[in-house]
């Protein structure tokens, strides 16, 4: 559980962890769950709590809040404090279930999918908090944080926001810049003392100018002196933080979609796997994209092409498949193929612990014995285009309601909808040799999904 | 900052009024009431968009006239420290300038106006750039911050700042 697949770290992750770990340890170094009369001993000294838990987060995508606190040794009220400070500073999502036995699986899948950890598998079933680190917002958040900080100090060096002071060199009145409507003469626009008529004059409180020196001006100097000192200091302290903020303003920040869309992007990937021979090597060596590419990824593909038909959508979805690997390359430079080998490695384990691991062997059978490359190949190619169909599909019936879908599918899809009606007596054993003969059975598969809802993953798990 | 309030008013009505166009005489003088007031609690009213409910009548002893309590819904404009702003330049002097933004009235000094914008006086005093380029004069258009109000039971004035990000001239009439 604490370590999570190399991709995540190596690849796009790695400046935004960076990030998130030094802002932990600039802004939350010295938070404490403890008020200040609590804090008596050194032993009850839980500072730099905040920036541990930061620290688990990054190593995570999202995580039930419950195994967060077992894994880190904390009292779950304890974290629970900590994560609501981060979601008030807005570094984190947070979603809330009330869980079933179905959730319980699916976060299981989810987790076994994304890490090469498991998700504890006796939890009661009520209501749980899930959190994940918003790297998004968090960059944002951050920048802002910095640019307030800074223009705070700045203005009150500069007197800016300050009311302007009027006095009177007559009878000394003293006036600011509120009672201009009053001070303000007609006979000649400037300002009028109200008890003797003399004309006011700017009381000077710009401190750089200041010429007379009582004890009131050596205060005011003493303390733009402190503020000179406290915007140098923060200049000097913030500037790695700064720096990390400028290296990842121009890269693809990481995002893990709301709770449930990643929960279902990690289930669909991890049975994806489970389908694939895993233990093809064309497979570890092939362009497409390791098991977690698609939560770093698909956002952007439905974004891209939310407009278009069926067809352009899996089509454009497939092209940009295709060209992600190098997009993803470029992130992790230190990125070796070995690693990258490894890190299929544990995919596959993760898509035989995902629950799939019975399917994958059924798959072995039909595929991983022939001997020629080009079937493999071929069977490949055409699985992958069906399989990323499969994957848009079913994220968009994730949010799109079903009826809809019916409204608007083609004739070849009530096909599927047929084969839906028949869905309980279907074995997924009986659908495998189907599968390697054509696309049918993946819509199928599809409706399945959309249709099957509760019973969709215990299927799977007996399958 | 505008609002969409409800608010109450008693209204006195004289008995000349009273037939079947009581309602409209009830409410037609409630706008000439209160539509342009200011009160330092809910700012300036600037339009009144429906009756909720007009109450009973209640005759005052000796004099015939009748109090309704009304109550009404309006548009309120409330201007707070922090707001930004789009004002018309009412008046330059060496102090500073004054401008309007609807019914209020905002101050802006000297000290809150960018250093490089030199006081000219003349026919015309105005605010200009050592190159000329920005000019605050009378009928200018500005933006700006507030960073005080005086609330007073009956009037709010402000003071603001031009001296920011994106504060300043945002149409000039005179040079257009
Ligand atoms: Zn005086």
């Amino acid at each position: 559980m604490e370590k999570s697949s190399p991709v995540q770290k190596t690849v796009v992750l790695q400046p935004f962890v960076k990030l998130v770990r030094l802002v932990a340890r600039a802004f939350y170094d010295d938070y404490t769950t403890k008020s200040d009369n609590q804090q008596k001993s050194a032993k009850s000294d839980n500072r730099g709590i905040a920036a541990v838990v930061l620290d688990a987060l990054t190593r995570r995508q999202w995580v039930r809040e419950e195994d967060l606190a077992k894994d880190l040794q904390l009292h779950a009220k304890q974290l629970r404090k900590i994560i609501r400070l981060f979601e008030e500073q807005k570094l984190i999502m947070r979603d809330h279930r009330k869980e079933t036995a179905k959730g319980v699986k699916m976060y299981s899948a989810a987790v076994a999918a994304t890490t090469d950890g498991r998700a504890e598998d006796k939890v009661k079933l009520h209501t749980h908090s899930y959190c994940c680190l918003d790297y998004a917002q968090i960059s944002d958040v951050v920048r802002c944080k910095l640019h307030r900080m800074k223009k705070k100090l700045k203005d009150e060096l500069e007197d800016k926001n300050t009311v302007q002071e009027y006095g009177c060199p007559n009878c000394q009145r003293k006036y600011n810049a509120l009672d201009a409507l009053r001070l303000i003469s007609m006979e000649d626009d400037s300002f009028h003392c109200e008890n003797c008529n003399s004309e006011l004059v700017v009381e000077c409180n710009k401190l750089t100018s200041e010429e007379v020196v009582d004890g009131d001006d050596n205060g005011r100097r003493r303390r733009r002196e402190k503020l000179k000192d406290m915007l140098q200091r923060l200049e000097a302290q913030m500037k790695p933080l700064m720096d990390q903020l400028d290296r990842v303003k121009d890269l693809p920040i990481p995002e893990f979609g709301s709770f449930l869309a990643w929960e279902a992007r990690a289930a669909m990937a991890a049975r994806a796997n489970g389908d694939l021979n895993p233990n093809d090597p064309l497979r570890s060596q092939g362009g497409y994209g390791s098991t977690p590419m698609p939560f770093l990824g698909e956002t952007k593909v439905e974004v891209n092409l939310g407009d278009g038909n069926e067809d352009v959508k899996s089509k454009g979805g497939d092209s940009s498949l295709k060209v992600l690997p190098p997009w993803m390359i470029k992130q992790g430079m230190n990125l070796t193929e070995e690693q990258r080998g490894e890190m299929r490695q544990v995919a596959k384990v993760d898509g035989g612990s995902g629950g799939a691991a019975k399917l994958s062997d059924d798959k072995k059978s039909v595929i991983g014995n022939g001997d020629e490359k080009d079937l493999k190949d071929e069977y490949l190619k055409a699985y992958y285009a069906e399989l990323l169909k499969q994957q848009e599909l079913a994220a968009r019936l994730n949010q799109q309601e079903y009826e809809i879908q019916l409204a608007t599918t083609s004739p070849g899809r009530q096909v599927a909808k047929k084969a839906k009606r028949e869905e309980e007596d279907v074995e997924w054993e009986e659908e495998a040799p189907v599968a390697a003969n054509g696309n049918y059975k993946v819509d199928l598969n599809v409706e399945a999904e959309a249709s099957g809802g509760e019973e969709d993953d215990i299927d799977w798990e007996e399958g | 900052m505008f609002f969409h309030i409800v608010l109450e008013r008693n209204m006195q009505l004289h008995p000349r009024f009273f037939g079947r166009n009581l309602r409209e005489n009830l409410v037609s003088k409630l706008m000439k009431d209160v539509e342009g007031t200011c009160s330092g609690r809910h700012g300036f009213v600037v339009a009144i968009t429906g009756i909720e409910s007009i109450g009973k009548g209640l005759i005052r002893d000796g004099t015939g006239f009748v109090t309704f309590p009304v109550k009404y819904q309006c548009v309120v404009f409330r201007p707070f420290k922090g707001e930004i702003l789009e004002a018309v330049v009412t008046l330059v002097n060496k102090m500073g300038f004054f401008a309007e933004a609807g019914p209020v009235q905002i101050f802006v000094s000297k000290h809150l106006i960018p250093d490089d914008m030199e006081f000219q006086a003349g026919d015309m005093p105005n605010y200009t750039t050592s190159d000329g380029s920005v000019k605050i004069q009378k009928e200018c258009e500005v933006r700006l911050k507030i960073i005080g109000t005086r609330v007073d039971a009956t009037e709010i004035f402000c003071v603001g700042t031009i001296k920011d990000d994106f504060l300043g001239v945002i149409n000039d009439p005179a040079a257009a």
